[in-house]
């Protein structure tokens, strides 16, 4: 056909089923781009939020690689003039950016360290040999320390100590299904309720807290954890024992599987001044965000942490470069500037109006009906998306929907966490499904549970705990 | 000759796996055989990576290498592999990541040139078709998937034969069900045909479809020279014409217990994309196993 061979026919079709929609999305941005602009809205607004429409699909869908969805926010941005290159340039680097890559870091950094053996031992003293406890244990210590630490990292060390449990109760893991998805859940979902509590928890935090900032509003990481801590400690119970009668596990006891991961760990190497060291260099970062974050920000003390560690040998650049996601990093950085343009062009304020109109009368006259919309729809776009993107898109358009700027903002970074329904929806999930003993169906059982009482507790908890604060 | 053979499970693919070792043992061939994995979403692929490194230090094997120890066993219980292999085991500390996002183990075969073990993740059609291209593979064997569309995407796109192996017993298949036409390459066709009856001891059966019987066309020189092979090769064979539409007759001939070979459409890849072809309908709709040759 027109002096084409078939294989290059082929090859050209295979590449348009791959990249459907990609052109999909390009078709769509396109037709956007030639409707009439509304009269309230600037041309440049417009233009953003096709971009933003465009680079939705395109991270949901993945047909082309993240960092080329990045790329595109980047130079769509500035070839549709919604700003220049240098303003672009300064709202792609923030201190969020900065967080993420040092997070993603220090990840490499901890889980590196054989921390985990000393977490599992910790684990089953607190617990004992009951699974509901045990699950209650896994659930508790993924929770406290992804508020710290970050959820992705926290799964990673937790996983294969659970899974070694499981193994050590039944070597068919046909026959302990039901516990598997116990303990499994108990990792994920802990080290989603955790992620919330502190701004170094995720990047989703540091993202809105940035936002908040350029509002003119300043949260410290005291303050945050004041406001938010106590959802963890409400939720983790509740998650806990929905956990336990969604999963009835096969085995009540797990007496004999706790003695031989004790055995195992007690057999793993000692602690040694390295070690130590690790973990106070870790406590310097921690007190670093506790104290001066609101001064030299998150991402700065995570990056002065990674430079400790890499100067002192904990960690070697190779093994850094090779675990880091540099192309995550750089869509992180690409859809806060987007944000940040739709903020700054009113295309957010303009997108929050149009909700009001929509629902305005509801939310004057349904009690909690704009915390509940808030949540569900930053909820549902977490389980799709990621929980920093959702954020990174979804904030500016929440902050301008009513005057409470910091509660909203609180509001939407923890919905964000509610990722509950899918494989795919969080790092954390993510983790724990790759180890292939739980099923992507077993999520939409159990996510529905805990992402429905975690909406309801959400909004009894903003309604009933904050207004404290005013 | 180089088959490509790929498995997803070891509930599901133990037929794959039993009819793809015997039409390689047939071809004597270069095997490979291939687990792809799920495909992990951008976003956290390189945690997920981290995460199974942490597994490797509590003795635990990333996905995808239990299925591939099962398929080692398979090799192994039926000596298909070399003594000495199965002596030492599944050689899980030789599974490296050869920089191509894929891991891989060489193993020396017996009854055919040698076998390889793969493991990639991704979406399948995407990395069966990067591994028909790299590797060169003459035919790639599969079970059938639920996904409609996945047997149109296979067709299209691996540039290699195609078995799918559905619902495939050692004693139900008793026939090889051979369509024949005017096309070029039927000999290749027809040799592929004879190679597996000669591995799996059964007969076949030539099945020449007309619009119209009265039209004697179809008995040409091609369609003799064919009919010479078969006979000439040892196999057993019979010959039936029917009347009517194409797909139909092959599906309806097909019945419960024949194993299809034929030959993939020579449409261009534009036409056959919007029009679909006689092998995709009836790939669509046998519940046997089918083998179409390009």
């Amino acid at each position: 056909m027109l002096g084409f061979s078939n294989i290059s026919l082929s090859n050209f079709l295979f590449w348009a089923t791959q990249k459907k929609w990609f052109l999909y999305a390009l078709g769509l941005g396109v037709l956007l781009l030639s409707l009439p602009t509304p009269h309230d809205l600037q041309i440049k607004a417009k233009i953003s939020i096709i971009i933003l429409i465009v680079s939705l699909i395109l991270i949901i869908k993945e047909p082309i690689p993240l960092p080329a969805v990045a790329i595109f926010i980047l130079i769509a941005q500035i070839y549709g003039g919604v700003d220049t290159v240098d303003g672009i340039s300064k709202s792609f680097m923030s201190d969020a950016v900065f967080f993420i890559m040092g997070s993603l870091m220090l990840a490499v950094v901890i889980i590196k360290q054989g921390w985990d053996s000393r977490i599992a031992l910790g684990i089953l003293k607190f617990t004992g040999n009951k699974t509901a406890g045990i699950a209650l244990g896994f659930l508790s210590i993924s929770a406290v320390l992804s508020s710290f630490i970050g959820e992705h990292t926290v799964a990673a060390i937790m996983l294969p100590i659970g899974m070694t449990l499981i193994r050590f109760t039944s070597a068919n893991p046909s026959k302990v299904k039901n516990l598997s998805a116990v303990i499994l859940f108990s990792i994920a979902y802990g080290c989603l309720i955790g992620s919330v509590g502190t701004p170094s928890g995720g990047g989703r935090n540091v993202i809105m807290i940035n936002y908040l900032n350029q509002a003119g509003i300043s949260i410290s990481y005291f303050e945050w954890m004041l406001r938010v801590y106590p959802f963890i400690f409400i939720q983790i119970p509740i998650v806990s024992w929905i956990i336990m009668k969604t999963f009835k596990p096969e085995h009540r006891i797990l007496d004999s599987s706790v003695r031989k991961l004790v055995i195992k760990v007690a057999r793993s190497r000692a602690i040694t001044g390295r070690n130590t060291l690790t973990v106070l260099i870790f406590i310097l970062i921690l007190s670093g965000w506790v104290f001066f974050s609101e001064k030299f920000g998150l991402g700065t003390i995570a990056l002065t942490g990674v430079f400790l560690y890499l100067l002192g040998g904990f960690v070697k650049w190779s093994d850094l470069n090779k675990h880091t996601h540099w192309g995550v990093i750089i869509l992180f950085g690409a859809t806060i500037s987007l944000g940040t343009s739709i903020s700054k062009t009113g295309g957010a304020m303009w997108l929050a109006d149009q909700l009001v109109y929509f629902l305005g009368t509801f939310m004057e006259t349904i009690p909690f009906f704009r915390e509940f919309v808030i949540i569900v729809v930053t909820t549902s776009m977490s389980n799709v998306l990621s929980s920093s993107a959702t954020v990174a898109v979804l904030g500016p358009i929440n902050l301008n929907l009513v005057p409470e700027i910091l509660n909203i903002g609180l509001l939407t970074a923890m919905s964000s966490a509610f990722s509950y329904f899918t494989a795919v929806a969080a790092p954390a999930c993510t983790i724990v499904y790759s180890s292939g003993m739980i099923r992507a169906k077993d999520f939409i059982k159990i996510g529905f549970r805990v992402g429905v009482i975690s909406i309801l507790l959400l909004i009894a908890y903003v309604n009933i705990y904050w207004p404290l604060f005013t | 000759m180089k088959i490509l053979i790929a498995i997803g499970s070891k509930d599901f693919s133990t037929p794959t796996l039993r009819l793809g070792m015997k039409v390689a043992q047939a071809f004597h061939a270069k095997t490979t055989i291939i687990d792809v994995g799920e495909k992990i979403s951008e976003f956290s692929s390189h945690l997920v990576e981290l995460a199974h490194d942490q597994m490797e230090s509590w003795d635990f094997d990333p996905p995808g290498v239990d299925v591939l120890e099962w398929a080692f066993n398979y090799l192994s219980d039926n000596k298909l592999i070399d003594a000495k292999q199965i002596e030492i085991g599944f050689p899980r500390s030789r599974l490296i990541d050869d920089g191509e996002d894929r891991k891989l183990v060489y193993l020396p075969g017996t009854v055919c040139e040698n076998v390889n073990l793969i493991l990639r993740n991704g979406d399948i059609v995407a990395e069966l078709r990067d591994e028909v291209q790299v590797g060169k593979y003459d035919v790639t064997i599969l079970g059938k998937s639920r996904k409609r569309n996945m047997s149109h995407d296979l067709l299209q796109y691996i540039n290699s034969s195609i078995f799918v192996v559905n619902n495939y017993d050692n004693q139900k298949f008793d026939k090889i069900l051979l369509p024949l036409n005017e096309a070029s390459g039927m000999m290749k066709v027809a040799k592929y045909a004879i190679r597996v009856a000669l591995a799996l001891k059964i007969e076949i059966e030539i099945l020449t479809v007309l619009e119209n019987k009265s039209s004697n066309q179809i008995k040409s020189y091609n369609y003799n020279k064919v009919v010479k092979l078969i006979r000439r090769s040892g196999v057993q064979y019979a010959i039936e014409e029917k009347e009517g539409v194409v797909a139909e007759q092959i599906i309806k001939k097909a019945d419960k217990n024949k194993i299809i070979v034929m030959k993939a459409s020579s449409m261009s890849p534009i036409k056959r994309y919007f029009k679909g072809s006689i092998p995709l309908s009836v790939m669509n709709a046998c519940d046997v196993p089918i083998l179409i040759v390009k």
